[in-house]
């Protein structure tokens, strides 16, 4: 077990120094970040949302839908690109265990998506003029990290579904996409019910600790489910 | 196939007959059984689905793969008919055919998700990794069906809960013919798996025919 934390650990580390090496990619990504930022200030004009009485709410949700964009280009290159150059093989017969491998990948796609957050979060905030760490900033902080595992748990199994693919570029958005929706959805809730203030109860029932239990049951389903069945994805 | 017949006449004719209108829905309770039962029926199937991915990651014999990929077929389709279903009763009831009421969401994106595993199949040429890969798609596809089935009780919801722990909040004769539609539906699912599976082994038959000869 702690041998396997630990090579997951060192195939994190590796991935990482070769990202910080190549430099485009990750500035690509925060480029498409605030791209994709430019492109809702012009669906939501802030005339209109402040009608609508919610930067908070709004600008909440705003950041978790950029955030999964750009997972698009920070996941899919996880393993497709290992198994371009051919270092899979490499990975599949290393005396680690699959999971390991996995969960190296899955530390990978959250420390890439956490330097992404860290850029784009305060940009957004200034642009659309809100913020999201409100009243308890502790707790958002929290969802944000278990938001950003969650996401790169289900990127990182859909870079290696896309594998065998035949359309390789086309396939990943599918596979991604209905994986981390469920996620996504439950994310966009707490951080909206978060920003806005209204912290304890929403409704007759519904707090934002069910909601949270709910988003960590995703996170820990897909993390044992993905890290169960990955030694499949590597054994061909 | 006689006795799915007979139960699917007496479905029909329980919907339709013997079930007497509801207080405040009147007629339209009916949409109601057309509703629920695809909709139990199709997480079973995805059920299926869940189970027959582990036993072929498991065992890989490609017979489960076959019985797997044919439940997304007809889970897919079950799903449609209740979202479809649910659009006609909601305009009917709540005035617009779509509320983004959280069920309805969850729902939605669990058919996107195994409409996508089916593409995601297709995609896949080589036979063996369609098999493998799928499973494995289809093992991880799973919690959307638990957030869908779960989601009237973590969100706040038009949906009402009719089971609850305490039994149906209906009339006796809803409850009955509600049973009648779950076992109707349930062994139409069950007859058009094994067609189904029939068709698609026996394509894999001859798939496998025409590469011994070429």
């Amino acid at each position: 077990m702690a041998s396997g934390f630990h090579a997951a650990l060192k195939i994190a580390k590796k991935d990482i120094l070769s990202q910080v090496r190549k430099k485009f990619e990750i500035f690509s990504m925060l480029l498409f970040a605030l791209i994709a930022g430019l492109a809702f200030s012009f669906a939501l004009p802030s005339a209109l949302v402040e009608d609508l009485g919610g930067e908070a709410a709004i600008g909440a949700a705003l950041i978790w839908v950029i955030v999964f964009f750009t997972g698009m280009f920070g996941f899919a290159p996880i393993f497709l690109a290992e198994s371009e150059s051919g270092t899979l093989r490499g990975l599949s017969v290393a005396p680690i265990p699959a999971w390991s491998v996995y969960i190296g990948k899955v530390i990978y796609g959250f420390v890439l998506m956490s330097l992404v957050e860290i850029f784009i979060i305060p940009v957004i905030q200034v642009l659309f003029g809100f913020t999201m760490f409100g009243e308890e900033p502790l707790l958002v902080v929290a969802t944000l990290i278990i938001g950003t595992l969650d996401l790169a748990a289900v990127g990182s199994m859909a870079s290696a579904l896309t594998m065998p693919s035949e359309s390789k570029a086309t396939i990943f958005p599918l596979v991604y996409f209905p994986t981390a929706t469920s996620g996504l959805i439950l994310l966009i809730e707490i951080t909206r019910v978060m920003a806005t203030g209204t912290v304890v109860v929403i409704a007759a029932g519904l707090t934002v600790s069910l909601l949270f239990v709910a988003l960590l049951a995703h996170l820990v389903a897909m993390i044992t489910l993905s890290a169960g069945v990955f030694s499949y994805a590597l054994s061909p | 196939m006689e006795i799915v017949g007979i139960f699917c006449v007496i479905y029909l004719w329980t919907t339709w007959i013997f079930a007497p209108p509801e207080k405040e829905l009147e007629e339209l309770i009916r949409i109601f059984f057309q509703h629920v039962a695809p909709a139990l029926v199709s997480y079973a199937a995805f059920g299926v689905t869940l189970v027959c991915s582990v036993i072929y990651l498991w065992k890989g014999n490609l017979k489960y793969d076959v019985i797997s990929a044919a439940s997304i077929k007809i889970g897919l389709a079950f799903t449609t008919i209740t979202l479809l279903s649910g659009m006609m009763w909601a305009n009917a009831t709540w005035g617009t055919p779509w509320n983004w009421d959280p069920r309805e969401t969850t729902t939605l994106i669990l058919w996107i998700a195994y409409a996508c595993l089916l593409v995601y199949r297709s995609s896949v040429d080589d036979r063996e990794m369609q098999a493998q890969f799928g499973s494995i798609f289809g093992v991880i596809a799973f919690p959307a069906v638990i957030l869908s089935y779960f989601s009237i009780q973590i969100w706040d919801t038009l949906h009402p809960q009719v089971i609850t722990g305490s039994g149906l909040q209906m009339g006796m004769e809803h409850g009955i013919t509600l049973m009648f539609s779950m076992i109707a539906i349930g062994l139409l699912y069950i007859l058009l798996l094994d067609l189904t599976y029939l068709v698609d082994s026996a394509e894999e038959k001859l798939m496998k025919y025409r590469m011994t000869r070429s």
